[in-house]
Formats: structure tokens, C-alpha cells, sequence
């Protein structure tokens, strides 16, 4: 089945762009299908400006100097408690409104997954700058011949567009999770799975 | 009392975008400002985005060159994060702790930006290199 346009067919590798391509493209239509569903309603608005509010009420009640009388230093605790109740509240009705949301978004990945699987199965897309560790290259691997570690299957290539570009577009159109809900950020902040 | 909060929001929405249309010119000179203050938030998406380009830059160059290895993972997380390390300390001079400790600012974009050198590497070392 051709899967280049001719212009790219010199390339050994070319069938890595239409990866990307397809990957740009289901990144573009997951995040509007997202903002019809989510972004746009005034029950997300209203969450998310409750959540940054509380976040930043939170930090300045954090770095305040304690006083050294001790029932201001009571009245200080209980008043923070109750900021990151209301947080943790906010938060988890986020996740939970958002939940509904994203399963049509988790239906459009899973059938372009599944269409990028039957049109490049057991097909080496690229190549691999660098030998990866045995977790990556069962991934990186995933249902090619041979046992040339550098061989780079459309799974490992098409996780590295789903990541990069979607957290990017994420971020690029303001929909990333407010930094003060639970799950968001860390050290590995990948795009946000309530709308995966 | 919805539509009350309903229109708060949009308020507060249309302030934001005035004040981005208008302060284009001062926030790029923020960007290099010692004395400027920062929200959290603002140094965060900074320094997601400076990772970000020195992600893609460096997986354009070195799949071009080409650099081969897993070394180079290890060398690019430590050139970006002492890139980064170094805009926020030495440039900014911003106080970490004010922002939750060097661990919170040098995570920013951290693994975004590894995905997209890797994307960016991979994909120019099999297009120009075969």
C-alpha cells in the first residue's frame, strides 16, 4: 500500500513523516474535540480558576512568616487545611469532569493506532540513532523481524509524536492542567490523560 | 449567581488577553530582567519553553552531524538542564525556594522536551543518513 507522497520517496525511512504527519493531525483534531467537550464550558472555567485561585492562596499562606503566638499559629494551620481541602475538592471533580469527556478522545486515538498498526505492521519506519535499553526496545522493537536493536517500529515513533507534540500543543493552546491540581506536572508530566 | 461568576470569568479572561496584546515588548524584556518579579506559573512555562527549542535544536543537530549513542542522551539532559539552571540563576537571578526548589524548575518540560529531541534526532538521522 503506497504510504509516501512522491516527493518524499527518495527517502529510505519517509514512511517516519507520514507517522508524524498522522500524529499531528490526530494531536490537532483530539484538542478541538477537547474544547467543544471541555475547555469551552463555563463547569471547566469555574474549576480551574477555583483551583488556581486556591493554589496561589495556598503559596502565600505557605511562605507567610509564622508567628510565634500559639493560637494564631492554630488559626494559621486550620485556615491552610481548609484551602487544600477545597483544592483537593476542585481537583478531583477537574479529573472527574473531565473523565466523562475524554473517552471520544480515547476512542479517535484508538482507531488511529489501530489504522497506523495495519498500515506499518512489522515495518522498520526509522532509525535508531543510539542501541536502547532492553524496557525501550521491547517497545521500539515491537513486531519486526530481525534483531537489529537499531530497527525502530511505528509504536516507538508514533509514543515519541503522541508525547512531544501533544504536551506542546497542550501547553501552546493554555489547555495544559492548572499546576495546583493533583497529577499535574512532576517529572514526568505527559499530556493530559483525562483528555487521552 | 452563575451568571454572575459566569461573567467574573470572562472578565478576568479579557484582562488577561489585553494585557498579553499589550505588554509584548516588556515581556520580552522580562525575559532577561533580574529585577523583574515572576508568578510561578510565568517561570514555569518559561523554562518549559526554553527546553523545549534546546530539544529541538539539538536533536536537528545532532542527527544532522550525526552523533551517535546513548551518551548523547546523558550529554543533552545535562547541557539543557544547565541551560536552564543557568537562565533561572544566573540570568533571572530568582530565588528557588521561592518556586518550590531547583528539583520543581529544572523538571519543567523536562521529559517533553526529551520526547521531542528524540523525535527531532531520530527522525533527521534516518532521513538524511540512509
Amino acid at each position: 500500500m503506497a504510504t509516501t507522497i512522491p516527493l518524499f520517496a527518495s527517502f529510505k525511512y519517509a514512511d517516519s513523516l507520514t507517522v508524524v504527519g498522522i500524529s499531528f493531525c490526530t494531536a490537532l483534531v483530539c484538542e478541538a474535540i477537547s474544547w467543544i467537550l471541555i475547555y469551552r464550558t463555563s463547569s471547566y472555567k469555574s474549576l480551574k480558576y477555583s483551583i488556581d485561585k486556591a493554589t496561589k492562596k495556598l503559596e502565600t499562606m505557605k511562605t507567610e512568616n509564622p508567628s510565634s503566638k500559639l493560637s494564631i499559629k492554630k488559626s494559621k494551620t486550620k485556615k491552610i487545611d481548609r484551602v487544600e481541602t477545597s483544592l483537593k475538592e476542585s481537583s478531583r471533580d477537574l479529573s472527574l469532569f473531565k473523565f466523562k469527556s475524554g473517552a471520544v478522545v480515547a476512542l479517535v486515538l484508538f482507531v488511529v493506532f489501530g489504522l497506523l498498526n495495519s498500515l506499518f505492521e512489522g515495518k522498520v519506519v526509522a532509525k535508531l540513532p543510539f542501541h536502547p535499553i532492553t524496557i525501550v526496545n521491547k517497545m521500539s522493537h515491537r513486531g519486526l523481524k530481525g534483531d537489529d536493536p537499531t530497527d525502530c517500529s511505528m509504536a516507538f515513533l508514533y509514543l515519541l509524536c503522541s508525547i512531544s507534540i501533544r504536551t506542546n500543543l497542550q501547553k501552546f493552546l493554555g489547555f495544559s492542567p492548572p499546576r495546583g491540581a493533583a497529577g499535574a506536572g512532576g517529572l514526568f508530566p505527559m499530556p493530559d490523560p483525562k483528555t487521552n | 449567581m452563575k451568571e454572575s461568576k459566569s461573567a467574573k470569568l470572562n472578565q478576568l479572561q479579557q484582562q488577561e488577553n489585553h494585557q498579553n496584546a499589550h505588554l509584548s515588548p516588556s515581556k520580552l524584556a522580562k525575559l532577561f530582567d533580574p529585577d523583574a518579579s515572576w508568578d510561578k506559573d510565568q517561570l514555569g512555562d518559561v523554562l518549559h519553553w526554553i527546553r523545549q527549542v534546546v530539544g529541538l535544536i539539538s536533536g536537528l543537530l545532532w542527527g544532522s552531524i550525526p552523533l551517535v549513542g546513548g551518551i548523547w542522551i546523558i550529554l543533552f539532559l545535562a547541557i539543557s538542564s544547565g541551560i536552564v539552571y543557568g537562565y533561572y540563576a544566573m540570568i533571572l537571578k530568582v530565588d528557588e525556594e521561592d518556586f518550590g526548589g531547583h528539583a520543581a524548575l529544572l523538571q519543567e518540560g523536562l521529559f517533553a522536551s526529551l520526547t521531542l529531541f528524540l523525535l527531532a534526532w531520530i527522525l533527521v538521522y534516518s532521513l538524511a543518513h540512509f
